[in-house]
């Protein structure tokens, strides 16, 4: 690069939320024109830095230059005003509004609207990338999802957007599709536009940038150069040293134990496609993927919170099984707990006792009266032989800490009538010394017989806690692992994935 | 540190949800000061007579009130209860005109009530409609169809022994008040004792959660929605039986004090939190100062604007304790 002074340049950013450090003196520097991937596995920090960045969160400590000038941002839009443009995961377009409102939105303007200047814009722009043939008044409702990102680009450069992050911004795009945004990319590239791109697929980060920045736990992990590097030292330098402890040795698999529960084929369209798989009596099976890969579709698909699947067929305990509702779903023998505690796991106003015992009340008491009593026993019971830090069975499960009210939402689940269990993201939201009892208790309960699902994307989890491991990706599962995987050999599998669209 | 815990556990189980009894008892201590400050102030007050006139009125909202609170704490509202009430005074009314014996017109008038309740249910639960629009439709369709039913006129009902239990006392006790107590005690058991309660309770406090747990979300509301609707329907057999008649609209008018009494019971609008006592007291609070108030002589006007006002500190209150907790 000709020009000397960088676009934007941050030094030593510090960030902390209460009194977990997330962020502990970061540095990045992108030139003008130069594509820049992000890597880092999940709580690198990679996020925390870019709503830095976009002024989404204030810093505690560093310095932001933009165009060699010290920068203040008080809110996202004076982050706007610089040129500096978001694009999230989860595509943020207006569907009820035309292509031409859409990229217009964000202009700012004063009186009535000129909807000819307006189309006469957003054509501009569109040409500009390429995409000169789509007409500004269609409803951006009636474009495919590769076009709708391409809109939301459009409007961060109607915008002069002179640094754009892209948070995945292929993550829910066909290969083809992808290929149109590279191919927007490397247009922008050319104009001078500086990119920050953020993705976990180590293929396409090779292809397309120009220099790659690894961060883990809040600091700087390393720098490569995608023509020179090697793959396996950036998947190195993404997870550091594997943290031993947090798994101990655990007894054999049980030999010949039976299958409890088989999936032929199981597909969600756009979700989940053609998944297929054995689950056994005593064993764990891991699924790893990321945010956006089906990982957080697949247990409720078999569990029966997405309601009947289009296609596919299941097997439990050697009856045909059809996943319809979470109550057919518990009535055939399936747990689940979620990785939303929040939202959907716990009654926050109701005690530890009534979270407890909520999913099989019916077992205390008659058909029709309950029996604290009995209830109360159990869930001490629990509390005891899982170690629940609590006051005790009546307090309500909003004053327990994370780790906590896991432990109540798995304990919910053990019952001799549950046998399969499946967890998602187990330990998210989860402190380290609960996070290994929690890991402990699954591998006691898996030698007891019961059949355990995990689907996390935290690799190291799956890498550590499973029996067996599977890697989804797009809705497929592109890899599986015996017992011994390593984060690394997972992480490579889901970042080199090749997909026919 | 222990006997808090304990003594909160006392109140949970007397009043259920927590944070409840306290509202509850606040309520309580604000009705006793209610009661002493209208002795002071009017004579008539704190005779036998006066308390015998608010108690049946404060049984009719009561009767309104009841169901409806365990259906909010379910998550779900009925905004046609009064005129449900309505409608089966005028349906009891028409079918003995027609020389159907008393009390099967109050059955068949309960049932017609069901039969709403369960359209209010499905449609809010299987269609996943807003209760709030669609009980205000139902209630504006059953008062309608009251009016067609009628011509809009009052009609007479006068039968031995009908008007019993709309007129008279048991053990000094008026009917309505007797009856208002038994549906109110049968609801607290239902809600603390039973699987059914605790189901309310689960779906009210958080729906999704209950979905996931694989308990009736659906079935539970459905439920109490016909409870609610019921609870109008024997609402409006007291209220024909001690007017002696049946008007289409007499109950509309109260619809606002029953809502009002349900929050300011502590219920929660948000679901998940209430109890059946804490309704009753507000029930008491405000049958006393609508009667208050009218033996000082203050127009009806004005109690208007004083429930309207009671009903916003009660919404206000709420929120308040949602941000808290």
């Amino acid at each position: 690069m000709a020009a000397a002074l960088p676009r934007l340049h941050m030094q030593d950013i510090y960030k902390s939320f209460g009194p977990v450090q997330v962020l502990n003196g970061v540095s990045m520097t992108v030139m003008p024109g130069e594509i820049v991937a992000l890597l880092g596995s999940n709580g690198a920090g990679k996020s925390t830095l870019m709503k830095i960045l976009t002024a989404n969160y204030t810093k505690n400590a560093g310095e932001i230059r933009v165009n060699d000038k010290t920068t203040d941002f008080h809110s996202p839009r004076d982050a706007a005003r610089v040129g500096i443009r978001f694009l999230p995961q989860e595509i943020s377009v207006f569907p009820e509004l035309t292509i031409a409102e859409n990229i217009c939105i964000s202009a700012e303007s004063k009186g009535a609207v000129n909807w000819a200047d307006m189309a006469h814009r957003a054509v501009l722009v569109l040409e500009d990338l390429g995409f000169g043939h789509l007409d500004p008044q269609t409803l951006v409702n009636d474009l495919p999802v590769a076009e709708r990102r391409i809109i939301e680009i459009a409007r961060a450069l109607e915008g002069q957007a002179d640094i754009l992050v892209m948070d995945e911004p292929t993550a829910s795009l066909s290969e083809h599709e992808s290929e149109q945004i590279f191919t927007i990319l490397r247009r922008l590239k050319e104009r001078g536009t500086s990119i920050v791109y953020i993705s976990h697929y180590l293929k396409e980060v090779f292809e397309i940038s120009d220099r790659i920045v690894v961060l883990r736990d809040g600091l700087n992990a390393g720098e490569f150069d995608p023509k020179t590097a090697d793959v396996t030292a950036v998947v190195n330098s993404m997870l550091g040293k594997v943290a031993g402890s947090m798994f101990e040795d655990r007894p054999p698999l049980p030999a010949q134990s039976p299958v409890v529960l088989t999936t032929k084929r199981l597909t969600l369209p756009g979700k989940v496609e053609d998944v297929s798989f054995e689950l056994r009596a005593g064993e764990i099976m891991g699924v790893f993927g990321l945010i956006g890969s089906g990982v957080e579709v697949l247990g409720r698909l078999i569990f029966g919170a997405e309601g009947r699947p289009p296609a596919g067929t299941l097997t439990l305990r050697d009856e045909p099984y059809t996943p319809l509702s979470p109550l057919k779903g518990k009535e055939a023998g399936i747990g689940f707990v979620t990785a939303e505690r929040k939202t959907d796991g716990i009654m926050s106003d109701m005690s530890v006792r009534e979270n407890l015992v909520a999913a099989f009340q019916t077992d205390f008491g008659n058909g029709f009266v309950t029996s604290p009593a009995a209830e109360t026993a159990h869930t001490a019971k629990w509390i005891d032989k899982l170690g629940i830090k609590t006051a005790g069975p009546e307090q309500a499960i909003r004053f327990l800490s994370g780790g906590n009210q896991q432990k109540v939402c798995v304990a919910r689940w053990l019952n001799p009538k549950v046998k399969v269990l499946i967890l998602e993201e187990p330990t998210r939201g989860v402190d380290v010394g609960a996070r290994k009892d929690i890991y402990r208790q699954l591998v006691a309960f898996a030698r007891d017989g019961l059949a355990i699902l995990v689907l996390s994307s935290d690799v190291e989890e799956i890498a550590g806690l499973s029996d067996r491991c599977m890697v989804i990706d797009r809705g497929r599962i592109i890899a599986e692992f015996g017992a011994g995987a390593t984060p690394g050999d997972l992480m490579s599998a889901s970042a080199q994935s090749e997909t026919n669209s | 540190m222990s006997n808090t815990t304990q003594s909160q556990g006392l109140m949970k189980r007397l009043f259920g949800g927590s944070g409840v009894g306290t509202t509850v008892l606040i309520l309580l201590v604000f009705y006793v000061l209610l009661l002493v400050m209208f002795s002071f102030l009017s004579p008539y007050f704190m005779t036998l007579r006066n308390m015998t006139s608010i108690s049946s009125n404060i049984a009719l909202i009561g009767l309104m009130a009841a169901a409806g609170t365990p259906l909010i704490i379910a998550g779900g509202l009925d905004l046609s209860v009064a005129a449900v009430a309505g409608l089966t005074g005028v349906i009891i009314a028409l079918l003995h005109a027609a020389g159907v014996p008393v009390w099967f017109a109050v059955l068949a008038a309960v049932a017609v009530a069901a039969v709403v309740g369960l359209i209010n249910g499905i449609l809010a639960t299987y269609l996943r409609l807003n209760p709030l629009i669609v009980t205000l439709a139902t209630m504006s369709i059953v008062t309608g169809v009251s009016l067609i039913l009628t011509g809009g006129l009052t009609k007479p009902l006068f039968v031995d022994g009908f008007n019993w239990i709309g007129q008279d006392r048991l053990m000094g006790i008026p009917v309505p008040a007797l009856l208002m107590l038994a549906v109110y005690i049968g609801l607290w058991l239902l809600m603390q004792k039973t699987h059914f309660g605790r189901y309310a309770f689960a779906v009210g406090g958080n729906p999704d959660a209950s979905r996931l747990i694989g308990l009736p979300v659906d079935r539970s509301q459905i439920i109490l929605y016909v409870m609610s609707a019921v609870s109008g329907a024997i609402a409006g057999t007291v209220l024909a039986a001690m007017l002696g008649a049946a008007a289409p609209n007499a109950a509309g008018p109260h619809l606002l004090t029953v809502i009002a009494a349900i929050i300011l019971g502590g219920t929660s609008l948000q679901g998940g939190r209430g109890s059946v006592w804490g309704t009753l007291v507000a029930v008491l609070i405000l049958g006393t100062l609508n009667n208050g108030l009218t033996l000082m002589n203050v127009t009806s006007f004005w109690q208007d604007v004083t429930r309207g006002v009671v009903l916003i500190l009660a919404v206000g209150f709420d929120g308040l304790r949602q941000r808290m907790a």
